[in-house]
């Protein structure tokens, strides 16, 4: 009888050892995810790398909004017809035709928001021809062009400000460059047309037939 | 040194006996030898194309390979039943079974080995899961676990009916000082393999068919009914063909371990059953699909459908004396139950863990020819390992091996 | 890259943007991603682990693999002692050698890292007479890479799924893709299981919206745990990453994983030599072999150098924010700090490091 009872022992003692084993240890003591973020995040000193090398093909010019410092390409030398003034020396009023002449751009045409609300001098600024305006009137640098659509688009502009709204270019890493409103959205007709998706998996289609 | 001798001895007759037999045995031996060669030609093809060979997909990543060593595993844990009575409580009416049994388990855990193996992606680099040479992601991966737990059993079931045999074979008793603790050992080790990989499946919260607590408790249950179930078929294809005595007394006290863990076995499927379908979530949709098929694919409905009804028979036969005291229908009771079973605790457990995928699309799976075919050749090779064994122990049992000084 | 040579399936109606020769999905040809090598137009075949590793053999052969380790040891020895054999397949023998019983990436040291690293990039000149570029950078100090995706914005394109499989070198053949663009029905919540994950029509499609799935980087990760040798785990950086040469293939991640996040290399991968990204990172999108696991590694290649992933670039919308959850300054901080984030099943535990927000 006392051997079984010795087995019995060693039978336990290996329960025993394989439990204390099983546990499993927990790195750092973190409870979820975002208390790591907090956890570590307080002692953050940078990082090496940098994504400059990434942009640098771009011209980028540096914008404060808000509490956000960060850099969107330059603007004003993208534009094929800048600046405005080669044609429109004089105000816009005063080189205004009237009768059948054939209009300037005229394959512009605004798709944003309904002709109660939007017209042509809405945004640009009919006494300096290089320059748009606020709603109140304001000059607006054409680089700038952001804060005119910052008047109406406030959610999406406070989106834009964080870095939810846009796209980031470069690299996640410092410095933080992002695309400006007009670099996706056509500011004539900002609507983003459908287009058909680049590709098709008919291995999946097959598998699941 | 004079071990050794009767070691070499031990192997030179064992050999002898299982080269000479009637022409049935030959036959028998022919036929497996050739299920192996298919199965290692199919190996061979899966070697070359990769495992695309198979059915299997991104959405069902284990199929018939993976179903197979659940099911073995039970199997080999199964000959604890024959064990404890004979070894530990001191029941004789077990004793001649209990070396078949393990035999049994030798040739079952083998198995679970060769479809594990068979089922890697790369087995040319196993290596990696060697301690010591390898990294052995001991104890978070319940894989390690049941690694140990499967080569640990093999090592126990190899030893213990290894001594007792060398023993009968220089005709001198086992000393039950030598062989207890190992069978003692055995008896915890038998539940824990079968437990462990229970634990496999049931640790994983990505699959909630498998992730429930009954699973481990189920596992065992249906191991202990289809394990001896298929103990008793052995025997009564032995005590047919050869001159090894088993007695119906034997046979009839298995059967009634086979019946109590098909009944509680029965039970449980009606608990899960339960839980399932009387409030279902969203978690209960691969029972849905195995029972009653998903979005119009059914594919496993056959199967479960023939599995349900041959276990509930089974059950039934079983329970009542009459008739699983008549030895022709226990033994169909066996067969049946054995089948249901396989089925049961084979893929249609492991394909509905996969269906719906994780994003509740559904993806059939169907296991190929090349599958098919390395899976009988497992089988094949099982079922000579076993014969071999069974071969040797039973003409030592019998007194016909013996060393001749 | 001509439309013609690919072997997947895909129409190009709308698609106007001018393809150019990058093999990078970064779109750039200048800048950036560097190394992108469009002279000498290569015509062989070749491709998947078989650009690193002539394994080809025989059926007969084949058996040799149930001993392999063993085998192609022995075999290795024997032609790098063979008298006739020249100094290339000398270096080449060796070189198998070493790295059939080279250890796990995660245990090794810097200089190991480097040597192995330093074998493949040797290996692949030898056999293709071409050269690439592989890293072995480890993870920074003070980052933990996070991700956010805008279900308001995805409209469905898809242009990240055709980025990640240029720019992590996935098999063609299988047209194995680590994203999936779930396309669900408004109404109906984030009904997965009536959403349509291969859909080919005009997006964005009426009354739906667009929320795409890839390895979510868990910082939890059940796959690590199950792992029998460790051949995955968690960087410093919190990527989940592989070792394929360690990864015996066994698939118990895979099955772990309640994101659908990984994938399997049923047969041997394939890209055509054109097509190959040769700036690779160990851990990221250097060539696979068959019978080993892959998965998204938010680029491990291009965002230990301070990039985005190719996902987050190739994006038209700007659905996808990526960036480092560390830096109190970071967009990505913004984010989960002002918008009203969500993970996919949070209820599991598994912390995964991918969040979804709406406008």
């Amino acid at each position: 009888m006392n051997m079984y009872r010795n087995i019995k022992k060693i039978g336990f003692s290996f329960l025993l050892a394989f439990l204390f084993l099983s546990c499993k240890n927990e790195d750092h003591g973190y409870h979820s995810v975002m208390d790591k973020i907090e956890g570590e995040g307080k002692s953050y000193k940078g990082v090496s790398v940098s994504s400059e090398s990434y942009i640098d093909h771009i011209k980028t010019m540096e914008i404060t909004t808000g509490e956000h410092t960060f850099l969107i390409p330059e603007r004003k030398s993208k534009i094929k017809s800048y600046k405005c003034t080669e044609c429109h020396a004089k105000p816009l009023k005063e080189t205004q035709l009237t009768g059948s002449a054939k209009k300037a751009h005229w394959d512009i045409g605004i798709v944003h928001a309904d002709k109660n609300t939007m017209n042509c001098i809405s945004c640009h600024n009919g006494d300096v021809m290089d320059e748009l305006k606020s709603l109140t009137g304001n000059p607006i640098d054409f680089n700038n062009s952001y804060i005119l659509c910052s008047q109406c688009h406030t959610k999406q502009f406070k989106d834009w400000e964080g870095g939810a709204h846009g796209k980031r270019i470069g690299g996640w890493a410092p410095p933080r460059a992002a695309l400006t409103c007009v670099n996706c959205h056509n500011p004539h007709d900002p609507h983003i047309a459908s287009k058909w998706p680049v590709r098709y998996n008919s291995v999946k289609a097959e598998e699941r037939k | 040194m004079k071990t050794m001798k009767v070691f070499k001895s031990l192997i030179v007759d064992s050999l002898n006996t299982i080269t000479h037999g009637t022409k049935k045995y030959h036959l028998w031996m022919a036929f497996l030898t050739f299920g192996m060669l298919v199965g290692m030609y199919c190996y061979s093809i899966q070697l070359e194309e990769g495992l695309s060979a198979t059915g299997m997909t991104d959405s069902v990543s284990w199929g018939l390979y993976i179903s197979n060593f659940t099911f073995l595993v039970g199997v080999a844990a199964a000959a604890v039943m024959l064990v404890m009575p004979t070894y530990v409580l001191k029941d004789i009416d077990f004793k001649q079974a209990v070396l078949i049994g393990e035999g049994l388990a030798v040739a079952a855990l083998i198995m679970c080995l060769a479809f594990v193996i068979a089922d890697m992606g790369g087995p040319s680099v196993l290596w990696h899961m060697l301690p010591g040479i390898g990294v052995f992601n001991f104890p978070n991966s319940m894989l390690t676990w049941d690694v140990i737990a499967l080569n640990g059993y093999l090592i126990i079931n190899i030893t213990i009916p290894l001594y007792i045999l060398f023993r009968h074979y220089q005709n001198k008793e086992a000393k039950p000082r030598v062989y207890l603790p190992g069978a003692l050992i055995s008896v915890f080790w038998a539940i824990g393999i079968h437990l462990v990989t229970a634990f496999l499946y049931q640790g994983l919260q990505a699959k909630p068919f498998w992730n429930n607590a009954l699973l481990g408790p189920r596992f065992l249950a249906s191991a202990f009914a289809a394990g001896p179930a298929l103990i008793i078929l052995v025997l009564a294809i032995i005590r047919s063909h050869t001159t090894f005595k088993i007695p119906d007394k034997t046979i009839k006290k298995i059967a009634l371990v086979v019946t109590v863990a098909a009944q509680i076995n029965l039970i449980m499927l009606i608990s899960e059953l339960f839980k399932e379908f009387y409030a279902p979530t969203h978690h209960s949709e691969s029972a849905y699909y195995l029972f009653f098929g998903l979005h119009g694919k059914d594919a496993l409905m056959p199967w479960i459908w023939t599995a349900i009804p041959l276990n509930i028979l089974a059950t039934i036969l079983l329970t009542f004396h009459k008739l699983r005291n008549n030895l022709k229908v226990l033994y169909f009771a066996c067969f049946i139950l054995f089948i249901a079973i396989w089925i049961e605790k084979g893929f249609g457990l492991i394909i509905p863990g996969f269906i719906p995928g994780s994003y509740g699309k559904i993806a059939e799976y169907t296991p190929t020819g090349i599958e098919i075919g390395v899976t009988l050749g497992i089988w094949a090779m099982g079922a000579f390992i076993f014969t071999i064994l069974a071969r040797t122990a039973i003409n030592i049992e019998t007194g016909v091996l013996r060393y001749k000084r | 890259m001509s439309d013609t040579k690919k072997k997947w399936f895909s129409l190009n109606l709308n698609n106007t943007k001018k393809r150019t020769s990058s093999s990078c999905g970064c779109g750039k040809t200048e800048g950036g991603c560097g190394s992108h090598n469009t002279q000498n137009p290569i015509k062989k075949p070749k491709d998947g682990y078989q650009q690193v590793f002539d394994v080809k053999m025989d059926r007969r052969s084949a058996f040799k693999q149930l001993t392999a380790s063993l085998a192609i040891g022995a075999g290795a020895v024997s032609t790098s002692c063979s008298m006739i054999a020249g100094e290339e397949t000398k270096e080449k023998a060796q070189i198998d050698w070493e790295e059939q019983f080279k250890g796990n990436y995660k245990l090794m040291t810097d200089q190991e890292k480097n040597d192995t690293v330093n074998r493949l990039v040797r290996s692949y000149q030898l056999r293709t007479g071409k050269s690439i570029n592989m890293s072995s950078k480890n993870a920074e100090e003070d980052v933990l890479f996070g991700y956010a995706f805008n279900i308001s914005k995805c409209q469905g394109y898809m242009d990240c799924v055709t980025a990640c499989v240029e720019e992590n070198n996935q098999d063609r053949n299988s047209q194995m893709q680590y994203i999936r663009i779930h396309e669900m029905k408004d109404g109906q919540g984030f009904n997965f299981n009536e959403a349509d994950d291969n859909y080919y029509h005009e997006v964005p499609a009426e009354g739906h919206f667009y929320m795409g799935t890839q390895c979510f980087h868990c910082d939890n990760p059940p796959c690590v745990e199950v792992c029998p040798v460790q051949a995955t785990w968690r960087e410093e950086d919190g990527l989940v990453v592989i070792d394929y040469d360690w990864c015996v293939g066994c698939r118990y991640c895979m099955a772990a994983c309640p994101y659908d996040g990984r994938r399997f290399n049923w047969s041997t991968p394939e890209v055509p030599e054109e097509e190959v990204n040769k700036n690779q990172h160990y851990l990221g999108n250097r060539m696979r072999k068959k019978g080993v696991m892959e998965k998204c590694t938010f680029c491990v290649q291009r965002s230990r150098s301070g990039q985005n992933p190719a996902c987050v670039e190739a994006c038209p919308t700007g659905a996808r924010i990526f960036g480092n959850l560390l830096d109190p300054d970071s967009t990505i901080r913004w984010v989960l700090e002002n918008k009203k984030v969500f993970r996919l099943k949070e209820d599991l535990g598994t912390e995964p490091k991918f969040w979804y927000f709406m406008d």
